[in-house]
């Protein structure tokens, strides 16, 4: 297993489990998204395919039951309700889960088997079939066609696992084909049967036969091993859980065993005595008279030859008639059997036979449904009660193609009537069953199941590969780094046509330089703006992942929220869209805790129950906007006043003297949380204030809007591309070069000696009628002027007035330069940790530039 | 080794792991009758031996599991 491998898989399987949770959440809006359920099935089943390849044995189970699922809700077999979303969804959690585990120690965690355990039987117990077997009375459905073996096996064996099922057993055939290699691995696949807990029957054959005897390889495995086990599937995998990709597993109903085997009967002495033992069965059987058939049963068996078909027919029908309630299906075909002579394949109920009790009363329960007053969520009963009644069918063995054109019929018309009068006519025909027996077996679904990797609809799958490269981003930064100083180096052409011209006087020379400069600098140009294209990725990144936490926050907190996210494709640099995530993923909660209100407290202020909840992003010159509208409560500046007060942020006249606007915006101080009691969700310390650091750290920044019972508008505003920054060049320390952020200059003044003001230790001067402190950029630095204290003090100081979180310093430097786009290099190294420093910038002359963050000087 | 070798042929005691399937194919190969009386587990190895040879048994297995599921398959008549 080599690594590569292994991270293209984690890769892969992390976006194949984003589509699965993406067409999930759409699934549940929209039920009956045939596109939607084949994405998600599709993802399922890719992910299958790739997690087979390693050894992760409880991985590949718990994708396989959520396949199993999926494919059942494909086929209408299975309603995705909330509750089933949930744990599908869980399951994704878990996998996601253990991808990071892989990702980072390479294998999944130790409890792997026991969590995946839980997860997957709460899975299967959704499964239509696994709720089948429960009831034994109700024959599953399960397709036979792939076990028609089990009839084969010896005819014992088939009784003592009929009698397990009929005490409630539920019963699984197992057929396992070991590789051909597998005593290399180290299996022993008898030894894994001798292990299982309720093995009825064991056949080990050799399917292909055996070759010569000098032919013969003992060491390659020619066997094939089939069992009948009287336990669940889940209980069986975890056996077979290293070869489950050679083992086939299903549950198997009883009537699929019950196949009377033997030899025709002879038109001899016994014709005579069938004759009569039938004409006295029918009318035994119409009348349930179970007592009065086993009587009639017995006799017949005394007088017919062990070896017939026959003989073998009454045993079964001892065997079926000992249990508490027979199935008058079974004990009908096998009537039938020693009618004909031939077999009859048996079958729990057709669709002349008695419905079973249980599927009466489901039918019943979706018939009262369905005649229920609601004109609103109609549809939707119409869609729902569809595919219900479409799967008891299907489970009854009945053909369902009548039942589907009434459901067509009643959802075009948007009037349950058609349906009504076909559930009407089934529970009639049951009602009215006459007690003879089918002479024919019921038709079944015996068709195959759908094949897993052919999504409905067909075509689909053959989707044109993606053209999409997939590529670490340390290459992507190389490169943008090797043109960060492609472009550096270009800036060098224009000294060196000066120095043509000045120092080797050929003005010529210089021009041609110059000319050549200008067509390497618009390829420069031109390759920036490519990498940076690179480097853009949608907002959508973000974006996906909210469509589920409003989800589950939405349910948990009892809130109706309709999300609507516009403008998912406005694109901006990678970290940029990175930066996002975190807040807004806070301002998220915020509005689903805070903002919005339960569905009573919205009825009451005249609103719809379900509330709207909008995050909409776009592009607004060289800044990418996003904004989280909601409309819920908003926020109410007495409170948010009474509450700074309270905590101590701001003075009592202070809070006062505040504009409604500026108290809102008092959510972005340190320290300041309204949630009057600490939720689940948000009020965990963290609060605006960490929401507004973080923007300003990216260069972006955040501002509130509320209007009191209407909503709440959060904006977020950020740079596109952190690539490139702006900066002021000033000298300082005697010639030597620093740059300074250009976005936290607010303007360059000259002020004359005189006009410093001394405060104490500090100085100060006086702009536009506001003191400014002033600070010296040498000696924040530690570096000396070489050119003297003293001769400055006669000039007007150079002052550079730079504001920093909302308050003015000036900042006296030598010598203002000329602004300038840099590519800044973080330290890195050794150097990471000196602080006051932003990073570095490559000049055009060859000299690194030191660009200073000021937060940190300051 | 859980095969042996008796005065009147071949026999396998305790477990035989896969690692016996070849010598036994060779103990097996003139035709020399097997017993199985005291062997308490065949690898799938070597039961695939017996199962394509199909040598007479002198006894068959008294273990459990092998008795119930591995004897009917080599003591029944020869296809």
């Amino acid at each position: 297993m080599s690594a590569p491998l292994l991270l293209r898989f984690v890769a892969e399987a992390r976006d194949l489990l984003q589509a699965a949770a993406g067409g999930l959440l759409d699934l549940e809006r929209h039920p009956g998204n045939d596109t939607a359920i084949n994405e998600v099935f599709r993802a399922v089943h890719t992910l299958k395919g790739s997690v087979g390849l390693f050894d992760f044995a409880a991985f590949t189970r718990l994708v396989h039951v959520a396949e199993d699922v999926l494919s059942a809700v494909r086929d209408g077999q299975l309603a995705l309700t909330p509750a089933l979303v949930d744990l599908l969804l869980d399951a994704l959690d878990r996998m996601g889960a253990w991808l990071d585990d892989i990702e980072s120690v390479g294998s999944l965690p130790a409890d792997a088997d026991h969590v995946a355990h839980a997860t997957t039987t709460a899975l299967r117990a959704a499964l239509p079939a696994a709720a089948e077997t429960e009831t034994a009375a109700a024959p599953a459905a399960a397709a036979t066609t792939d076990l028609g073996w089990v009839a084969a096996l010896a005819e014992p064996d088939r009784h003592a696992a009929v009698a397990r099922a009929l005490a409630g057993a539920p019963l699984t055939a197992l057929e396992y084909r070991p590789a051909e290699d597998c005593f290399f691995s180290g299996e022993d696949p008898v030894n894994l049967f001798r292990q299982l807990p309720e093995l009825i029957a064991l056949a080990i054959e050799a399917p292909e036969g055996w070759p010569p005897a000098d032919q013969f390889d003992p060491y390659a495995c020619r066997l094939r091993l089939r069992a009948l086990v009287a336990a669940p599937p889940e209980q069986i995998e975890p056996l077979f859980r290293y070869v489950l990709d050679q083992v086939a597993l299903a549950p198997v109903a009883p009537e699929n065993l019950i196949v009377p085997t033997g030899a025709a009967a002879e038109d001899g002495a016994a014709g005579p005595v069938r004759e009569d033992f039938l004409a006295a069965a029918r009318p035994l059987l119409a009348a349930a008279d179970w007592d009065g058939l086993r009587r009639i049963v017995t006799a017949l068996r005394e007088l017919t030859g062990a070896d017939l078909l026959i003989a073998s027919a009454l045993r079964w029908l001892d065997l079926v008639l000992a249990a508490p309630a027979p199935v008058p299906g079974w004990v009908a075909a096998l009537i039938e059997t020693i009618a004909t002579g031939a077999a009859v394949a048996p079958a729990g109920a057709g669709p002349a036979g008695a419905l079973p009790p249980l599927a009466r009363a489901m039918l019943e329960g979706q018939r009262f449904g369905l005649g229920l007053p609601g004109a609103e969520t109609r549809p939707g009963r119409i869609a729902a009660i569809g595919r219900g009644v479409g799967a008891i069918l299907r489970a009854l063995g009945q053909d369902a193609t009548a039942w589907r054109d009434d459901v067509a019929a009643a959802s075009a018309g948007d009037d349950p009537t058609p349906m009504l009068v076909a559930l009407d006519r089934l529970l009639a025909a049951d009602d009215a069953v006459p007690a003879a027996a089918p002479a024919e077996p019921p038709p079944r679904a015996t068709g195959p199941p759908p094949a897993e990797s052919a999504p409905a609809g067909g075509g689909g799958e053959s989707r044109a590969a993606p053209r999409v490269l997939k590529v670490d981003q340390v290459k992507v930064d190389t490169l943008m780094t090797l043109i960060g100083e492609l472009v550096v180096s270009k800036n060098s052409l224009p000294f060196l046509a000066r120095r043509a011209e000045t120092v080797h006087g050929s003005r010529e020379m210089g021009r041609e330089i110059k000319d050549l400069y200008a067509v390497i600098d618009r390829l420069a140009q031109e390759m920036q703006a490519a990498i940076m294209a690179v480097r853009m990725l949608p907002v959508s990144e973000v974006f996906e992942r909210f469509p589920r936490l409003v989800r589950d926050v939405a349910r948990k907190l009892g809130k109706q929220v309709e999300l609507v996210i516009e403008g998912e494709e406005t694109a901006a640099d990678k970290n940029i869209v990175e930066t996002l995530g975190d807040p807004l993923l806070h301002i998220l909660r915020n509005a689903l805790d805070h903002g919005i209100e339960p569905p009573d407290e919205r009825a009451a202020a005249g609103k719809k129950p379900t509330a709207r909840l909008l995050v909409r992003a776009f592009q607004e010159s060289d800044q990418v906007v996003i904004e989280v509208v909601d409309d819920g409560r908003g926020i109410d500046p007495a409170r948010i006043r009474a509450a700074a007060v309270a905590k101590g942020v701001i003075p009592p006249e202070r809070a006062a003297r505040l504009s409604d606007q500026e108290a809102v915006n008092l959510v972005f101080l340190p320290g300041f949380s309204t949630a009057g009691t600490i939720s689940d969700l948000s009020g965990r310390g963290v609060g605006m204030d960490v929401v507004a650091t973080t923007l300003e750290k990216a260069g972006g920044a955040v501002s509130l809007d509320s209007v009191p019972g209407r909503g709440t508008t959060v904006r977020l505003s950020l740079p596109l591309s952190m690539a490139v920054t702006r900066v002021m060049m000033v000298e300082a320390g005697g010639g030597r070069l620093f740059g300074i952020p250009m976005d936290q200059i607010a303007e360059t003044v000259r002020i004359p000696p005189a006009a410093i003001r001394r405060i104490k230790q500090a100085e100060a001067f006086v702009l536009r009628e506001a003191i400014v402190p002033l600070l010296r950029l040498d000696a924040l630095l530690g570096v000396t002027g070489a050119t003297g204290a003293e001769e400055t003090a006669e000039a007007e100081a150079a002052v550079l007035v730079v504001r920093l979180g909302g308050a003015l310093t000036g900042l006296v430097v030598d010598h203002f330069r000329e602004g300038m786009d840099i590519i800044l290099k973080p330290f890195d190294g050794i150097l990471a940790g000196i602080p006051g420093y932003a990073g570095t910038a490559l000049l055009g002359d060859g000299r690194v530039l030191l660009v200073l963050n000021l937060k940190e000087l300051l | 080794m859980a095969l042996v070798n008796e005065a009147d042929g071949p026999a396998i005691e305790g477990a035989c792991g896969v690692e016996e399937a070849l010598p036994l194919l060779e103990a097996l190969a003139g035709g020399a009758a097997l017993s199985l009386g005291r062997c308490t587990h065949l690898h799938t190895a070597p039961l695939q031996v017996l199962l394509a040879l199909r040598p007479p048994l002198r006894d068959p297995p008294a273990e459990p599991f092998l008795a119930r599921w591995v004897a009917p398959l080599l003591s029944g008549p020869k296809e």
